[in-house]
Formats: C-alpha cells, sequence, structure tokens
C-alpha cells in the first residue's frame, strides 16, 4: 500500500536468492503445459528426435546419416546399420516481464524486491537448465545502463514511448551474473504504459516459451489490452499478481487510518479519504472484485494466474504454488 | 425581555461566531500519503458515497450543532432577563446623599466620600436575595433615591441587580448642602396608604378608611448611605415594623477648613469702597494657618493670612468647628466679579468650599431730577443726599427737555405740583419712575381726586414698606389735605392713611413706579421734621434703586446656594438666551416668560454661571458685541456642610440610630457569569486546537 520508505535494493545475486533457496531450486526446472520446439538444443525434451543422450529409438542407415549415431553394438550382432535415434532435447525461452513502475516499489515487505527475488530464482532456474533468458521491465530505470545486454530497445525521444529495459538471450550457468546484476540494476519509477510496452515486447520477442508476468496489475488504463498482446505466438503467459499486505487489508499493521489524502505515486492523482470501517469494508469487496477480474480473465484466455503476497515466503511460491500451477517441476 | 449585559455578548458574539465559522470552512487537514495506486479507494469511495445519504449536510449539521451551542452560550452571557409577576421579597430602600460634604476624600484611597457610599450601595445591592432558577423564592426588591438639598428617584423598586448598579453608578456629586427630609418622603410616598376598616361590633363590614400619616405594605428597610450632616433628620419618623439602617461614610474626624460666609458691600456714602466680608471655618483640632486670596475677575488682588483657632470638642468626640474671619477693603468702582480662594497646605479633606465668589455690580448713585415752580424745602431736603445729578427743572424746560430725550440721566423724578400732560394712550405719567407730590395722576394708573380737604392727621402707615419704615409719621400734622380714592381697578397702595382717606400711595406698572404725596408739604409741618428727609431719602433710594435693583446692587440677588433655583429677570426683548454652567462648554438655552424671567435648576455645582443674550442690556450687565452677559455666583456657604465629620449617631424622629459603617457587609458574588465566560473560551481554545490538528 504505502510507497516503501528506503527501500532495500539487492545489489547482488546473494542478497537475491540465499544458497538455501538456491540449493531447493536447482532441481527444478521450467516446464509449460505446451511443449515448445526451441532453436538451440536445450535439455528440454522435444517432440522432435535429437541429439541427446535419451535414447528414443532406432531406425536403419540410410545414406547420409551421421555416421557417429550409427549403433556400433547392433551391427555387430546383426551386421547391419542401425541409427541410434535420441530424444532432441530443446531450450525453452523463459521471458520474465518484470513491472517497474512506481507503484511496485510499495508495501512492507517491499513489493518490488519480491519480485526481483522471483524473478531471479525464476531465472536461475531458467539459467541452469539452459533456457534462453530474457528479462524485460516495464517503466523502471536503470541504476547501471550497462547491465543492460542484448540488443537495446530503441528508446523512443517522444515521452509517451514507452520505457522498457531488457536483457534476453542469456543461456548457462555463466550468465546468472549477468542476469543478476540486471534485476539488481533495476529500479521502480513512474508510469509503466502497461498497454505500449506489452505491445513492443510482443513484437520483438522470439521462439516460444514461458511469459512470466510479474506485477501488482494496478494499472489505470487497464491491464486486458496489454495481457491481450503478450499472450500467443507461441508463449504460455502466466500472469503474477503480488501484492503487498497492506494492499489486501490496509487496516493492518503498517496500514491506514485516519484523514488521509492518498497520492498516487505513479500519476500524483489524489483521493481525499477519511478510513473508516465502512470504506475499509468497501475496498476490500473492490479488491476481490479486481483480484477476480484478472483471474477470470486470464482464465479466458489460457494463462495462467497467481495472485500472491508480498510476505509469502518465496520458497513457498516457487515450490509450492508455482509446481502446483503446472510452471515448475 | 432585556439584556443584562448586551454589550459584552455582542463583542464576544462579534469574535466567537465569525471565528467558528471560518474554523469550519478551513479544509479538513489531511495527511498526505503516497500509495501505491488510489484506482482501488476512488472506486470504494464512489462506491461508498453513492450509497451514503446527506453527503453535503454532514458537516454542516456539526456546524449548526456547534453555533447553537454558541448561540446559547452568548445568549447567556447577554444575561436575559423577563420581567415577571413573581411576588416580591424584602423592599429596601437606598437612600444616597450626594451633597457637598459628600465630596471630602478623607479615605485612605484617595476616593470621594460618594464613591465609597455608592460601593456601599452596590453591595447592598449585590446582597439582596433574587429568585434563583432552580428556587423560585421571593426576589428582593430596592429603590435607590439620590439627594441633596433636592431628592430624586434614581430607580424605582426593581429586582434587576444590573438595574440598579447602574442606577447607582449614575448618581453625581452635587454642590448643594443635605436634607433628608424631603428624600423619605419620596420613599414614603411609594407606599401604601393604610387601609383601617372598622368592623368592630357589626357582622358587614364598614367603608374602608385611609388615615393621613398611616402607611401599609410590607416593611421596607432603609439603607441611609451618608456622612450624617444632614438636616430634617428630627423629622424622619420611620414605622415601627420598618428597619432603619445608617452607615456613615467617612472618617468623624476628618479635618476641613472652609468658606462658610462671603458677602460684598458697597460704602453708602462712598460706594466706590468695596467691603468684602469672609467667613471662615475649620475642623482641625490643632490651630491652623491658611492664606485667604481674593481674585478680582480672576485675577488675585490681595491676599491675607488668617489664623484659625482650634476646633473645640463640645463633650462628645465630635469637635465645635471653629471660626474665623477676614475682611477685604478695596475701591472698586466698575462692576466685578469676586473671588475668594483658601489656600492650606495641611490636610483639607473638602475642597469644594474653598472657593467662593460673588457678583459686584458696578457702583451706582442716583439721579435726580425736580420738577418745581418753586419749592425750597423739597431741594433743601434733597441737596443733603448723596446723588450723582441733582437738578431742578421748572415745568417748561422739562417737556422741552424730555422732548429732546435729555432725561434718561435721571433715575427718579420729583414733581412737585405738576404732572406732564397725559399721552397719547391716556397714561397719566410716563414710563418712569416718579416722586409726586401736591398732584394727583388720574386713573387708570392713578388714583380719583375728589378735591380739598380740612386739616387731618396720619392714623396709620405701613411700617415695614422701605419707604416708610425708617419714618414716624406721628407728628405729621396736615392743614390743608386733599382727598383721594382709591378705584378698585387701581394698582395703587395705600402706604399711609390719614383718618379722611389714603394720604401716601404708592403707584406701579409694568414701567411705571411712583410714590404719591398728595397734599402739599408746605401746608404741613412735615419739612420742619426730621422724617421728611428721612421719607424723601427713603422715598428716592426706594425708587431710584427698584426694590429689585437695590437688593441686586448688594449683590444679593446674584448669589444663589447649590441646590436652589436660579432666577433671574432680563429685559423683556431678550433673545437667544443661553445659560452657560460653571466649567462647562455646552450653553444651555433658556426660554424667558414674556416678563424677561428665566428659571433655571436647581443648581447642582457651585460656581460661576454666566447668562447671556441678544438684546438690551440692563445697567449692571457686561456687553460683549451684540452679545449682553450676566454673571450670577452659587457657592456653598454652608457651615453645617463645611464641618464634614462624619456623624456616628443619627437622632431620628422616634429613634437613635447607630452607625453600621461601611464595608463590613458580607457580599455575595456570582461568579456563574465568569465561569460562562471562562468556558466560552475553553470551548474556542478547544475547537482551535481540533481545528489546527485536522484543518489546513
Amino acid at each position: 500500500m504505502l510507497k516503501t520508505e528506503n527501500p532495500t535494493r539487492p545489489a547482488s545475486i546473494d542478497q537475491l536468492l540465499d544458497a538455501r533457496l538456491i540449493a531447493q531450486i536447482l532441481r527444478l526446472d521450467l516446464t509449460s503445459r505446451k511443449i515448445f520446439a526451441g532453436k538451440l538444443k536445450g535439455e528440454r525434451r522435444s517432440k522432435k528426435r535429437g541429439e541427446s543422450v535419451e535414447f528414443a529409438d532406432h531406425r536403419p542407415y540410410v545414406t547420409g546419416d551421421d555416421l557417429r549415431h550409427i549403433d556400433w553394438n547392433i551391427y555387430a550382432r546383426l551386421d547391419r546399420f542401425f541409427m541410434k535415434l535420441f530424444l532432441e532435447e530443446e531450450d525453452l525461452s523463459l521471458h520474465i516481464v518484470l513491472d517497474a513502475s512506481g507503484s511496485e516499489d510499495c508495501g512492507t515487505p517491499n513489493k518490488f524486491l519480491y519480485m526481483q527475488q522471483l524473478a531471479m530464482a525464476m531465472g536461475y532456474v531458467g539459467l541452469v537448465n539452459l533456457n534462453r533468458v530474457a528479462i524485460t521491465t516495464l517503466g523502471g530505470r536503470m541504476r547501471t545502463p550497462e547491465a543492460e545486454d542484448g540488443p537495446r530497445v530503441p528508446q523512443g525521444l517522444d515521452d509517451a514511448e514507452p520505457v522498457t529495459h531488457q536483457i534476453r538471450d542469456l543461456r548457462g550457468r555463466r550468465r546468472v551474473q549477468d542476469l543478476a546484476r540486471f534485476i539488481c540494476a533495476v529500479e521502480p519509477e513512474g508510469d509503466s504504459s502497461f498497454g505500449a510496452c506489452a505491445k513492443r515486447i510482443a513484437l520483438s520477442r522470439r521462439g516460444r516459451g514461458i511469459m512470466l508476468v510479474l506485477s501488482d496489475f494496478f494499472m489505470k488504463e487497464g491491464y486486458e489490452d496489454g495481457l491481450r498482446l503478450l499472450v500467443g505466438r507461441g508463449y504460455d503467459v502466466f500472469a503474477i499478481q503480488i501484492l503487498s499486505p497492506q494492499e489486501t487489508d490496509p487496516a493492518g499493521p503498517d496500514g491506514i487510518a485516519g484523514d488521509l489524502r492518498l497520492r498516487d505515486v505513479e500519476d500524483a492523482d489524489l483521493a481525499d479519504v477519511t478510513v473508516s470501517a465502512p470504506l475499509l469494508k468497501k475496498y476490500k469487496q473492490t479488491l476481490a472484485a479486481y483480484c477476480t477480474g484478472l483471474r477470470d480473465f486470464c482464465a479466458r484466455r489460457d494463462m495462467g494466474s497467481l495472485t500472491v503476497r508480498s510476505d509469502t515466503p518465496i520458497e513457498t511460491l516457487i515450490l509450492d504454488y508455482l509446481r502446483q500451477r503446472g510452471v515448475l517441476r | 425581555m432585556t439584556w443584562g449585559t448586551p454589550g459584552i455578548a455582542a463583542i464576544v458574539a462579534g469574535i466567537a461566531v465569525p471565528a467558528l465559522v471560518i474554523l469550519y470552512f478551513l479544509k479538513l487537514r489531511r495527511r498526505t500519503v503516497e500509495v501505491s495506486t488510489t484506482l482501488l479507494w476512488r472506486q470504494a469511495i464512489q462506491d461508498l458515497q453513492a450509497n451514503a445519504p446527506f453527503q453535503k449536510l454532514r458537516r454542516n449539521i456539526l456546524l449548526l450543532l456547534q453555533l447553537l451551542v454558541l448561540g446559547a452560550a452568548l445568549f447567556a452571557v447577554a444575561q436575559p432577563r423577563v420581567e415577571s409577576d413573581q411576588a416580591v421579597g424584602e423592599r429596601h430602600i437606598i437612600l444616597i446623599d450626594r451633597s457637598a460634604s459628600m465630596a471630602a476624600t478623607d479615605d485612605d484611597g484617595g476616593r470621594t466620600r460618594l464613591e465609597r457610599a455608592k460601593a456601599a450601595a452596590t453591595d447592598i445591592v449585590e446582597n439582596l436575595r433574587e429568585g434563583t432558577l432552580f428556587r423560585r423564592e421571593r426576589a428582593d426588591e430596592a429603590m435607590v433615591i439620590a439627594f441633596d438639598a433636592s431628592s430624586e428617584i434614581v430607580s424605582q423598586f426593581s429586582s434587576d441587580k444590573v438595574a440598579l448598579k447602574a442606577a447607582i453608578d449614575s448618581i453625581r456629586q452635587t454642590d448643594a448642602p443635605s436634607a433628608i427630609g424631603e428624600a423619605f418622603r419620596l420613599a414614603q410616598a411609594q407606599r401604601p396608604t393604610r387601609v383601617i376598616t372598622d368592623n368592630a361590633g357589626g357582622q358587614t363590614a364598614g367603608d374602608p378608611m385611609e388615615v393621613e400619616g398611616l402607611v401599609g405594605g410590607v416593611p421596607h428597610v432603609f439603607h441611609l448611605l451618608s456622612d450624617g450632616r444632614l438636616s430634617g433628620v428630627e423629622k424622619v419618623r420611620p414605622e415601627s415594623q420598618d428597619q432603619f439602617l445608617y452607615y456613615a461614610v467617612g472618617e468623624p474626624d476628618a479635618v476641613n477648613v472652609g468658606i462658610t460666609g462671603l458677602r460684598a458691600e458697597r460704602g453708602y456714602e462712598d460706594p466706590v469702597e468695596l467691603t468684602v466680608f469672609v467667613g471662615l471655618q475649620s475642623t482641625d483640632t490643632e490651630r491652623r494657618t491658611v492664606d485667604v486670596e481674593l481674585l478680582l475677575d480672576g485675577a488675585p488682588a490681595a491676599i491675607k493670612e488668617v489664623a484659625l483657632p482650634p476646633a473645640s470638642p463640645d463633650g462628645g468626640a465630635e469637635a465645635a468647628p471653629a471660626t474665623s474671619g477676614v475682611v477685604f477693603q478695596l475701591g472698586q468702582p466698575g462692576g466685578t466679579l469676586v473671588g475668594v480662594r483658601l489656600r492650606t497646605d495641611a490636610a483639607d479633606a473638602l475642597l469644594a468650599d474653598n472657593e467662593g465668589y460673588l457678583v459686584v455690580p458696578p457702583a451706582r448713585q442716583t439721579g435726580v431730577a425736580v420738577v418745581t415752580r418753586g419749592n425750597l424745602f423739597i431741594s433743601e431736603a434733597l441737596s443733603g443726599m448723596p446723588l450723582s445729578v441733582l437738578d431742578t427743572f421748572t415745568p417748561e424746560e422739562f417737556e422741552a427737555a424730555r422732548a429732546a430725550g435729555d432725561v434718561d440721566r435721571y433715575d427718579v423724578v420729583v414733581l412737585d405740583g405738576w404732572l406732564p400732560p397725559p399721552d397719547a394712550g391716556g397714561r397719566s405719567l410716563p414710563p418712569g419712575r416718579w416722586l409726586v407730590m401736591n398732584a394727583v395722576p388720574g386713573p387708570p394708573l392713578g388714583v380719583d381726586d375728589a378735591g380739598p380737604a380740612g386739616p387731618t392727621a396720619i392714623i396709620d402707615w405701613s411700617r415695614v414698606h422701605p419707604v416708610l419704615r425708617d419714618v414716624t409719621l406721628d407728628p405729621l400734622r396736615i392743614g390743608r389735605s386733599r382727598l383721594v380714592t382709591v378705584p378698585a381697578e387701581s394698582t395703587a397702595i395705600t402706604l399711609a392713611e390719614s383718618d379722611l382717606g389714603p394720604a401716601i400711595l404708592e403707584l406701579s406698572s409694568a414701567d411705571v413706579r411712583a410714590i404719591m404725596v398728595p397734599f402739599d408739604v408746605a401746608e404741613t409741618n412735615w419739612p420742619f421734621d426730621v422724617g421728611f428727609v428721612v421719607f424723601l431719602a427713603s422715598a428716592i433710594d426706594y425708587l431710584g434703586k427698584d426694590a429689585t435693583a437695590a437688593a441686586e446692587l448688594g449683590g444679593a440677588s446674584r448669589q444663589f446656594r447649590p441646590g436652589h433655583v436660579l432666577t433671574a429677570r432680563l429685559p423683556q426683548s431678550a433673545a437667544d438666551v443661553r445659560l452657560l454652567p460653571p466649567g462647562g462648554l455646552d450653553r444651555v438655552p433658556l426660554v424667558p416668560a414674556p416678563d424677561g424671567a428665566v428659571v433655571f435648576g436647581p443648581l447642582r455645582q457651585r460656581g460661576v454661571y454666566e447668562i447671556a443674550w441678544r438684546g438690551p442690556a440692563g445697567p449692571t450687565d457686561v456687553t460683549e458685541g451684540t452679545r449682553v452677559s450676566r454673571f450670577y455666583a452659587a457657592n456653598l456657604l454652608n457651615p453645617e456642610e463645611s464641618a464634614i465629620g462624619a456623624r456616628s449617631t443619627l437622632g431620628l424622629a422616634n429613634v437613635v440610630v447607630q452607625a453600621a459603617g461601611v464595608g463590613s457587609t458580607t457580599t455575595i458574588r456570582n461568579y456563574w457569569p465568569h465561569l460562562l465566560l471562562a468556558a466560552l473560551a475553553v470551548m474556542m481554545i478547544e475547537w482551535f486546537v481540533y481545528n489546527k490538528k485536522v484543518h489546513v
């Protein structure tokens, strides 16, 4: 709810992921309800037969086949060439869309920190499983611009141009530090203009894979258009709505009370409220309706969705919620 | 409904109501907090507001309630009162002495006795029981009477303490002497007469009967606030059921020196010589020396040191004042304002009696014309008198001089055996002062002439008339008298009567005054009697100065006492008459009666009063441009008032009252109005603090 005073800004991967969590998530791998064809051979069992170590079948040798895949044991026994067929293992794109608008820098625990941790954990899982990992921010600001990697998304001179920062085509364990550096460099700021950013992301992304959208989805212009653009074109979109405890229960600890003038951190919109029991009740009803609306929207468009509070332990989210929902296995 | 303190309430309302409304119209001070989004809040507010009733009214109702509370408090501060027919409790009559001696400042605090008396009277009023809100007992009533020589009801019976206190406060000091009789009668007059019904022995009641001097009604409590220097105390007779309380204001041993007598006289032989007599009085038990300063027209002219002997105790605690006097003699031909001022360095409680003024007209002697064909006795007798002019005319010469308008310098004209011819109006004597001898002016002014008669003698004469009081007419023998009869409509007064009829008469109208001797003195033995000269002198004196003018020359008619009414006779055509009181800036317009008389008073202050008018001037008046001024002096000159020691007992007609003293009464004070004001202030502070917290 409230903008966090002096929010914790992680400086390294150690502050994003602790060793215990790393040990836990090392066992995990990304999954998708849809199996996508990747560009590079990865550790993913593809529908295509390929060159993985996992044996799939034999077939008779035909001219032109790679001699390396002839099963010499069968040739010794049967004196015929058989090709060993392996299951092709493909890489999977993991595209994490991180909402770095000002509204994320709120709440206790800080919502953005939670999103950074989640993004790092998911990115780590993706990288160690040899998937292509990309992170795109919605809005926000880079503390150290060099952390941004890959083809930079052209930043328009026009103010109306949506601000995104991106790092992509990370692959392999070696790039974990790059990923961490990027995540740590992002600072939430300003407006996200979700729709425009989504359009840009949809146009620029490649391949197939999983797209995780981390946001609170409190968008004045609505999240529907953006999500509609992101879904499809080979991506399995999963929307994770992260809310602070104060947003779900304003009267709770670190909440608000009294005669207040609420100022929107993004557009400085003002709302005079006098916190009262009827208003709180009405607020909670409104919030519940909003979250239900998001969930229904996602369900209709074959997207996964999850609403999580920022005080939920990240292990619980990753090891339980996301596994239950089939994002990880 | 009346208001006790509307002014205070209006001031408080003027501050409090706008302050409250302004505080109300301040915007609510809201703490600004930054939140992730206002999206949900806006929806929630909209939903809530759409469903909540009385959106706009909610804050205004609060303001309305606040204003109602404020209004109630303000109304309470204004102390509204409604007159009711509630039965009354005790009736108090507060008599406050405002006479000259009450101006004495023998208090340690420098307050005058009147101020202390007023404070004591306020305490009495404060102690009146009032019908309270919760116990409707009977409220006491009080009446306030202020008195000096005259008395005045300052407040009628009322239980309204605020009005009573305002009435007490309105009492002003005067320089008049005090007399309680009238004040007491005024108080008694408020009571109903006692009605006695005689039904003795009968079944039916007889006629109710009122008895003079018996009064009924509820018992009264008299509070007399005075220093006891009162006249008429012995005639005060309170009813037996009444209570008479005397509060002695002032110290019994107060020291005062004062002027108790002041008079100026011109020498008879030499009117230029003016003698001023000053009488002094001291209540100091020590020997005192004072300087008496004489001022002429405000400028010091002489100063004399006078030793005053110590006042001697006359058996009681009270000292009989010592008296002394001083005389100033000076040559003063013109009219002047004589002032006498007492200067002393030692204690002197009363300052009002340290000054006195006299208006002295210019020295003047009478001019006489004798119109005769030759009368040795008259001319010889008059030649010995102190006259300014004495001329002898034959009738022809006099007629010529009169036609030429040359006779104005003669105050009195002696007509010997000749009368001026009647004028167009048929008047036998023209306006003026005449001594008519051996002639009879006819009606309407005069008398009927019945012709000569035989010898006679005077059998009776007015021994109090100024003309005849110094003579005896017993030796007068008239050889040939003249018979006159006084018509019924005539204003002629017979001063001396012979056995044949009137022998000496006085004729007077508005502008004519004449002494008439119808017989010829040459036919009598009068010229050889000393009485004749005395008669002539008295007649000339009387006619020349006129009855009032004679007194005026001594200054008597220009002297008044505070408490008296100033009366003056101005020239008939005087217009735009105004009176300037002593020390006053506002001239009081006076309307003269047709005969020129003006009345002002009773005089409250000592000092010099000036009456100014536009028109002809009298012989002693001061003319300045078109305006004519005449001065009058009012002096205390009262030994009783100047002996200012407060009396500790008062001997009334039927009881001797001991002084209760002032300031010994216990006082009940209502503090709830102050608490109400405090509550109002606290309420305003509370609102200010609250609004400071929640409003910007």
